[in-house]
């Protein structure tokens, strides 16, 4: 994981974006997140949807994704879909409402792109946003990283 | 400052198999709304064969005309994992709790549950050890003697762990038990060679070995 940090901070700065490290796990600068460890990319009313580095680091490797059919409604908090892994499915909850306009099928043939990219390669649905107001529910990658801290602080 | 955490643990005996997923949905939205506190279901199912949310039916063998006969049933389910099979003489561990609350996430989630078996298997003078990556359960040598199979919503698990104690281990003969065809399965009975492997004793212990990692 380490080495993973190491690389991204690199490329983050190849490419002009600020990140947060908190310990392993990256936090991106311009997304939001959700407290179920999901980030949300928005431009304009179009939003492009995964789950957090922590989150694919808590997992273990992701073996299969169950997307949402192209057309689905999604809404803030609920769920859309899950991924596997460990022999273990966790829910994948939407950050925001609306319809779903595209999905990631390259993760039908690499699910793993989920763990070895969560913020580029490893998206998982793209939604035309219904409300943007409704960001303002979501944490800032600060929030987030606080969040974070705080739940591993748990154990 | 750790604040105290309760356990409830219900020892239910033998419960078919669609009345503990009921059962599981209840307390999952239960605990989601704090209504209960986490909970351990201590059981036996009798015999069923269960799918995966993959719904992997290719690893099951025989049609359902022969499981009718055999008076086995057939559910498919929202957990992880593979084909399996359940019945008397196997303990499951269903825990319910919040990941979320002790901080954990879905790999060392599992990784304890490994261990709970593992733990168990070496009171009895059994080695066992976690499988490689990729085949999640608890193996001695290379027979599976725990299968592990979780759902995780909103950070509650539902569904769980099953070990073998002394179920009937021809009945894993009409599936490839977790997907896996070139391994085998065993039990504690035929690890141990004990003629007498008391499954409600081990429901005892196991919740107790559970309890433990989760306080």
């Amino acid at each position: 994981m380490a080495s993973r940090a190491l690389w991204a901070s690199r490329a983050a700065s190849y490419l002009r974006i600020s990140v947060f490290h908190r310990g392993f796990s990256t936090v991106l600068k311009d997304l939001k997140y959700s407290d179920s460890h999901e980030w949300v990319k928005v431009d304009g009313n179009s939003a492009t949807i995964g789950i957090t580095d922590h989150a694919q680091d808590h997992l273990g490797d992701v073996v299969y994704v169950e997307l949402p059919e192209v057309g689905a409604s999604v809404t803030q908090g609920d769920s859309f879909g899950a991924v596997e892994s460990v022999k273990a499915t966790s829910d994948v909850n939407s950050p925001v409402s609306g319809k779903v306009v595209e999905v990631n099928e390259e993760l039908n043939n690499s699910p793993i792109l989920v763990n070895s990219s969560p913020y580029e390669k490893g998206w998982i649905i793209k939604v035309e946003v219904k409300d943007t107001e409704e960001l303002n529910n979501l944490m800032d990658p600060e929030g987030y990283t606080k969040f974070c801290d705080k739940e591993d602080g748990n154990h | 400052m750790r604040v105290a955490r309760c356990l409830e643990v219900w020892k239910m005996g033998t419960i078919n198999y669609l009345e503990s997923i009921k059962l599981q949905k209840k307390l999952v939205s239960d605990r989601k709304t704090n209504k209960i506190s986490d909970t351990l279901l201590s059981l036996q199912h009798p015999l069923t064969y269960t799918l995966g949310k993959r719904r992997t039916d290719h690893n099951m063998l025989i049609p359902m005309s022969q499981l009718k006969k055999i008076g086995a049933e057939l559910h498919y389910t929202q957990r992880g994992g593979d084909i399996t099979f359940h019945g008397p003489h196997q303990a499951i561990l269903y825990p319910i709790i919040s990941l979320r609350e002790i901080g954990l996430g879905a790999r060392n989630y599992v990784e304890k549950l490994e261990l709970t078996m593992i733990e168990l298997a070496s009171l009895y003078g059994v080695k066992a050890c976690a499988g490689q990556k990729g085949e999640t359960g608890v193996w001695v040598g290379e027979r599976k003697i725990g299968a592990i199979g979780v759902q995780i919503s909103n950070g509650i698990t539902s569904h769980g762990l099953a070990f073998n104690i002394d179920p009937d281990l021809n009945y894993f003969k009409h599936i490839v038990p977790c997907g896996i065809a070139d391994k085998g399965v065993t039990s504690l009975r035929k690890e141990t060679g004990l003629e007498k492997c008391k499954s409600q004793r081990w429901e005892g212990q196991g919740s107790f070995k559970g309890l433990q990692w989760l306080c």
